[in-house]
């Protein structure tokens, strides 16, 4: 029971963190603009290079990468709150009162790290939707997505499928960021860009070269985008099972696997003393 | 104003930022990251979808995203890091020029994100081979006015940050993307390919990255020499101008505004 009490107080100050800095309403639809942008970015190079290029225009391959380019944001948008968590943490001292108490810190991050998925569930599917509508107002074209209280509840089952795989990514930049004073900073750049290209969110990993398509195929966030795109663009009910079974094993492996990497790096960072090490 | 202690301490602060570049080689690889992965989505996405003639407008924008993201998160937001730290109160209580500080991290950041975009360069050019019809005056001329607004902008937006605390990382989090969308940083958006209505273009024409992302394009790929790309440059020259004028009546205001209100070396807020 006290381990719920910690996550809950863990995950109640990263809603704090993420949305007190204004008005709740008003940084919540802040936090829309991001990947609205992002979005809209990929769905509008989409367009113009199928409108210009050999392939033609698909409105459903802009579907697909509408809704990577969504989901894609998603992940990054709390796989790297650990990382913050972190080093914003040393930077402001908090970090160091967490690691004070009797708690090992990776139940915090586990705290902020699904604050920050509820928060960006609820901002990347709005950005879907905002960005579902100027699709249409700007490029005169409809967006084939089956949305109806069934494929948003399998939406809905992906994304909580998705948390341990993200929540693994998590613990391994937390892990270095334990020992970092500079570079962390640069990791949701890197977590973001890395997403991008080899989750399969804007092409299919198939274009990259072997061995890295394979490696890129075989990522739970891979499953993840493929099973929620089966869900509200295909319909596609067996592809979806067979791609969130995948994500599931795929995750879990992640979380066990950087869990204990994040654990003997606390470990060791403790008898090294750099949890509160603020600059190298 | 006498010119020297102005230089001097342009010069002065220029070098911190490129010490503290290229003392940490590591830094250079840290910075191209979000550039060189996003150049290479975004070119992935066009060869996936059969326009790989418009690989070249991938990379270009990853070149220019290193130095937006300069602007934002190593201009925009540098006093409210400067605060946090306790660097600010050196500033204020020093005879140096608030304005020569920001012109000096300027030139020191545009010298310092160089790499970062030639690695972006060289990346793009040995694995997609972009067709480049170029005039490189054109292309020369273009790319250093649209730096200099572009940084102009940076100082004028690092004048209000002065102002905030913790919202201006969050405001930073807000513009960056929506700006690089705007401004077509992997694609015409203003023009006749442009998908925005003509209301959105002319607003997206105020940000200078747009009107250099633009004539950039028009110069780099399709061989428009200067005499075709004169109004992008005149329209350039003017933002720069505007927001080095805005900047330091801002910078003037708020650091007034400050001290009355004695909030301006507020560490955290």
């Amino acid at each position: 029971m006290p381990s719920y009490r910690s996550l809950f107080a863990a995950a109640w100050m990263g809603i704090q963190h993420d949305l007190a800095w204004t008005t709740p309403a008003a940084s919540l639809l802040l936090g829309v603009v991001a990947p609205f942008a992002s979005v809209m970015t990929t769905s509008i190079i989409y367009w113009f290079g199928a409108s210009h290029g050999t392939s033609g225009f698909d409105p459903s391959h802009l579907a697909y990468v509408l809704v990577g380019a969504a989901l894609y944001a998603h992940i990054a948008a709390y796989a790297w709150v650990p990382t913050t968590a972190i080093a914003e943490g040393k930077n402001l001292a908090v970090f160091p009162h967490i690691y004070l108490t009797s708690r090992s810190t990776a139940l915090y991050l586990a705290g902020r790290a699904l604050s920050a998925f509820a928060t960006s569930v609820v901002t990347s599917l709005l950005a879907l939707c905002f960005a579902f509508y100027a699709v249409g107002l700007f490029m005169h074209t409809g967006v084939p997505l089956v949305v109806n209280p069934g494929t948003l509840t399998l939406l809905g089952l992906a994304f909580l499928v998705n948390i341990p795989g993200a929540l693994g990514l998590g613990y391994l930049l937390g892990a270095y960021s334990l020992y970092a004073s500079k570079f962390e900073w640069s990791l949701p750049g890197y977590v973001a860009g890395l997403l991008m290209v080899f989750s399969g969110a804007l092409f299919p990993p198939s274009i990259l070269p072997w061995p890295v398509s394979a490696g890129a195929a075989a990522l739970p966030f891979t499953f993840f985008i493929t099973a929620a795109r089966d869900a509200i663009i295909y319909g596609n009910m067996s592809d979806y099972a067979l791609s969130l079974t995948y994500c599931a094993i795929g995750g879990v492996l992640m979380l066990v696997v950087f869990l204990r990497v994040y654990l003997s790096a606390e470990k060791r960072a403790r008898r090294d003393g750099v949890l509160d090490r603020r600059l190298a | 104003m006498e010119t020297r202690p102005w230089l001097r301490t342009m010069k002065a602060r220029a070098l911190v930022r490129l010490w503290s570049i290229f003392g940490e080689p590591l830094w250079v690889v840290v910075n191209m990251g979000f550039p060189v992965l996003s150049a290479l989505a975004m070119s992935l996405l066009y060869i996936s979808i059969g326009a790989q003639s418009y690989v070249g407008f991938a990379i270009l924008g990853g070149v220019m995203i290193s130095f937006w993201a300069n602007v934002l998160w190593s201009m925009a937001s540098n006093f409210n890091w400067d605060k946090q730290e306790g660097l600010f109160d050196v500033y204020l209580t020093s005879s140096g020029s608030l304005t020569a500080l920001l012109i000096g991290m300027s030139v020191g950041g545009i010298v310092a994100t160089v790499p970062s975009a030639a690695i972006v360069t060289a990346m793009g050019w040995a694995l997609f081979h972009p067709v480049v019809s170029a005039s490189w005056p054109a292309v020369v001329v273009t790319f250093a006015l649209t730096l200099a607004a572009l940084y102009a902008l940076g100082m004028t937006l690092s004048s209000l940050y002065l102002v905030y605390g913790r919202e201006a990382e969050n405001l930073n989090n807000v513009i960056q993307e929506p700006v690089s969308m705007v401004s077509g940083m992997y694609f015409p958006s203003i023009g006749p390919f442009s998908p925005f209505p003509f209301a959105i273009q002319v607003g997206a024409s105020l940000i200078p990255l747009t009107i250099g992302m633009d004539a950039l394009r028009k110069s780099l790929f399709y061989g428009q020499g200067i005499a075709a790309v004169w109004l992008d440059l005149f329209v350039l020259a003017d933002l720069a101008v505007a927001f080095l004028i805005a900047s330091s009546v801002a910078l003037r205001a708020l650091e007034k505004k400050g001290r009355a209100d004695g909030t301006i070396s507020v560490r955290i807020r």
